[in-house]
């Protein structure tokens, strides 16, 4: 279609906001997506990523704002909209009790993906999630991990330009959790997909081509990862001195020095300073290391405060405690 | 278009394959049948009749297993159509309605497609019921099966939007179940199935042999109807008009239908 192939972003979306009851879940968001990008959403649960992407996916209504895939307006023209996208929810959606097959087919059918298409791709799928062992297998007998690649698979039986993932690692252990990372890499390589994923693991937006920082509902920053922890946070050099006068050289020497224990931490500005710091004063330090911003650094220094510090609340953790099989969440 | 029927038939078809993996579901409509042909049935077999003191109490001139055998049909349906609905909850409590939802498939044919499903495999209970015929002294033919079937189907998918209708206002599955007995039995109860109005007595005489209310229930129940039409087509009886039984029928599929797509519109 004329309008996809013109139009250089797959989403965009301008001034959207959702208030739930008194909360605002979404306060004039605006955000663009390039084809082809890997673009995370990070923020604390509760900032309003779930909700944007169900906005995105037609789900949920918009109070107001427009939103758009692939030139679709998501509210007028939902069915065109939803045909671009998989989706991969926070919570499962499989029938448990049909095969992996059946929910691969099942998909497949309602998406009107033809016959010999379909059988091919999901045997493609399948194999590339690992799964292909368990073809015949209901759903149930799946362990979690699996059924979230499963997800992805299912999400991409039909011609989805834009994958979209909310929270898919939640609730996997680490392993699984770089595992799944290691698939979504590998479904970019073999398809011209774009990948739109929200977290609030920190570690997992790193390796994303752009990150957009959403808190209370509020777009706070966007950029590329090394670009906003340039931005927003500093690269600081921890030393430990020698002696009370190396110390105190170093005091005197450089700006801004904190004292964290008998340590020094020296803020810097790039690598060239840190080297000339080494070959200045190297000789007074028994211990060196460099700290490079990370993007909590960045979150921090946004919003003040960090990324976990209220990421699961009392009532978060209630609410959270069925899903973990009544184990308590820390 | 093709993708339209694509999609229909998936649902449809997911629908049957859970129903048949559900050995619960199946054998409840194997034992239900029985229970009423076979023990009821049978054991109230002699009372039907009742030359009491030489007194032709009823002048239904069938036996009472005859007389059961349509109703028992629409009552294999009636529980296998409601509960067949409870995938409409099971859905949106274990997040599969989220995939349906975010599909390119209109609301419709979702609503269709699950309509369908559950309507196939009531028909399919009400099948098993038919295959008893024999015990219970009714003859079949050709022509009698096709009419009936005709009509089960068209008993089925209004039954199945019922079914649908209740489930979009029930929370959970408990609820679900209760309530759904709690329409169902009375439902069934009430449709002069499984004690019949005499049709030789006048509405007024009706109303003296029986109490009032219970002639009223009877009459306002749309079952009662759809029961008399079956058992117009397998055993060629009726305690009302035949016209009667098709247009409530039809009515109850478009109805129901039409609730539920509304429902489904606002999910």
């Amino acid at each position: 279609m004329a309008v996809s192939s013109e139009n250089p972003n797959i989403v965009e979306v301008e001034q959207l906001s959702k208030r739930y009851g008194r909360v605002l879940a979404l306060d004039e968001v605006s955000l663009e997506v390039d084809r082809g990008e890997t673009y995370a959403i990070l923020g604390p649960n509760g900032s309003g990523k779930t909700t944007l992407i169900h906005v995105l996916c037609t789900i949920h209504r918009a109070d107001s704002g427009t939103a758009r895939i692939s030139g679709y307006e998501v509210h007028r023209q939902p069915r065109q909209a939803r045909k671009q996208i998989g989706v991969v929810f926070q919570e499962p959606s499989l029938d448990t009790r049909l095969t992996v097959q059946e929910n691969l087919d099942f998909h497949g059918r309602i998406y009107g993906v033809p016959g010999r298409v379909r059988r091919a791709r999901i045997a493609e799928l399948l194999e590339l999630v690992e799964l292909g062992a368990w073809r015949d297998h209901l759903v149930r007998a799946l362990s979690k991990g699996m059924q979230r690649r499963l997800e992805i698979a299912r999400a991409l039986v039909h011609d989805a330009s834009l994958l979209i993932l909310d929270e898919p690692t939640v609730g996997l252990d680490a392993q699984t959790r770089a595992r799944m990372w290691e698939h979504l890499r590998e479904l970019k390589r073999l398809r011209e997909i774009t990948v739109l994923v929200t977290t609030h693991y920190i570690e997992e937006v790193e390796g994303c081509d752009r990150v957009c920082i959403l808190d209370h509902g509020k777009v706070l920053t966007v950029g590329a990862p090394a670009e906003l922890k340039a931005r927003h946070g500093r690269m600081t050099v921890r030393v430990l001195p020698r002696d009370e006068d190396a110390a105190a050289l170093v005091k005197s020497a450089y700006e801004g020095v904190e004292q964290v224990g008998e340590d020094l931490v020296v803020p810097v500005a790039d690598e060239a300073a840190t080297e000339k710091m080494l070959a200045e004063h190297g000789a007074r330090f028994r211990a060196f290391a460099v700290q490079r911003p990370s993007l909590e650094d960045v979150f921090l220094d946004l919003t003040g405060r960090g990324l976990r510090d209220q990421e699961a609340g009392s009532r978060d953790r209630l609410l959270a405690a069925p899903r973990s099989g009544g184990e308590p969440i820390r | 278009m093709r993708t339209l029927l694509g999609a229909i038939w998936a649902i449809w078809l997911r629908e049957v394959k859970r129903s048949i993996r559900d050995r619960g579901q199946l054998v409840g409509g194997v034992s239900r049948p029985l229970l009423w042909v076979v023990i009821l049935g049978i054991g109230l077999n002699p009372y039907f009749r009742g030359e009491i003191y030489g007194e032709v109490q009823f002048v239904v001139p069938y036996t009472y297993l005859q007389f059961i055998f349509p109703a028992v049909i629409a009552l294999n349906m009636l529980y296998t159509s409601v509960q067949s609905a409870v995938t409409v909850i099971w859905d949106r409590e274990f997040g599969f309605l989220r995939e349906i939802l975010i599909s390119p498939v209109p609301r419709w044919a979702v609503l269709l497609g699950k309509v369908l499903g559950g309507a196939s495999v009531a028909m399919f209970h009400g099948l098993l019921v038919l295959s008893l015929a024999f015990f219970a002294n009714v003859s079949l033919s050709p022509g009698r099966v096709l009419t009936g079937l005709a009509y089960m189907a068209l008993l089925a998918f209004g039954l199945t939007s019922l079914g649908i209708v209740i489930a979009n206002r029930l929370k959970t599955f408990e609820s679900f179940g209760v309530f759904s007995n709690a329409v169902i039995l009375p439902l069934y109860f009430t449709s002069a199935s499984i004690f019949p109005i005499d049709p030789a007595l006048t509405r007024a005489q009706t109303r003296v042999v029986f109490p009032e209310w219970l002639i009223t229930l009877v009459e306002i129940n749309p079952m009662t109807y759809a029961v008399d039409k079956l058992r117009g087509v397998f055993i060629g009886f009726h305690q009302f008009d035949p016209r009667m039984g098709p247009l409530v029928m039809g009515i109850m599929a478009v109805v129901f239908f039409t609730i539920a797509m509304i429902d489904f519109r606002k999910a």
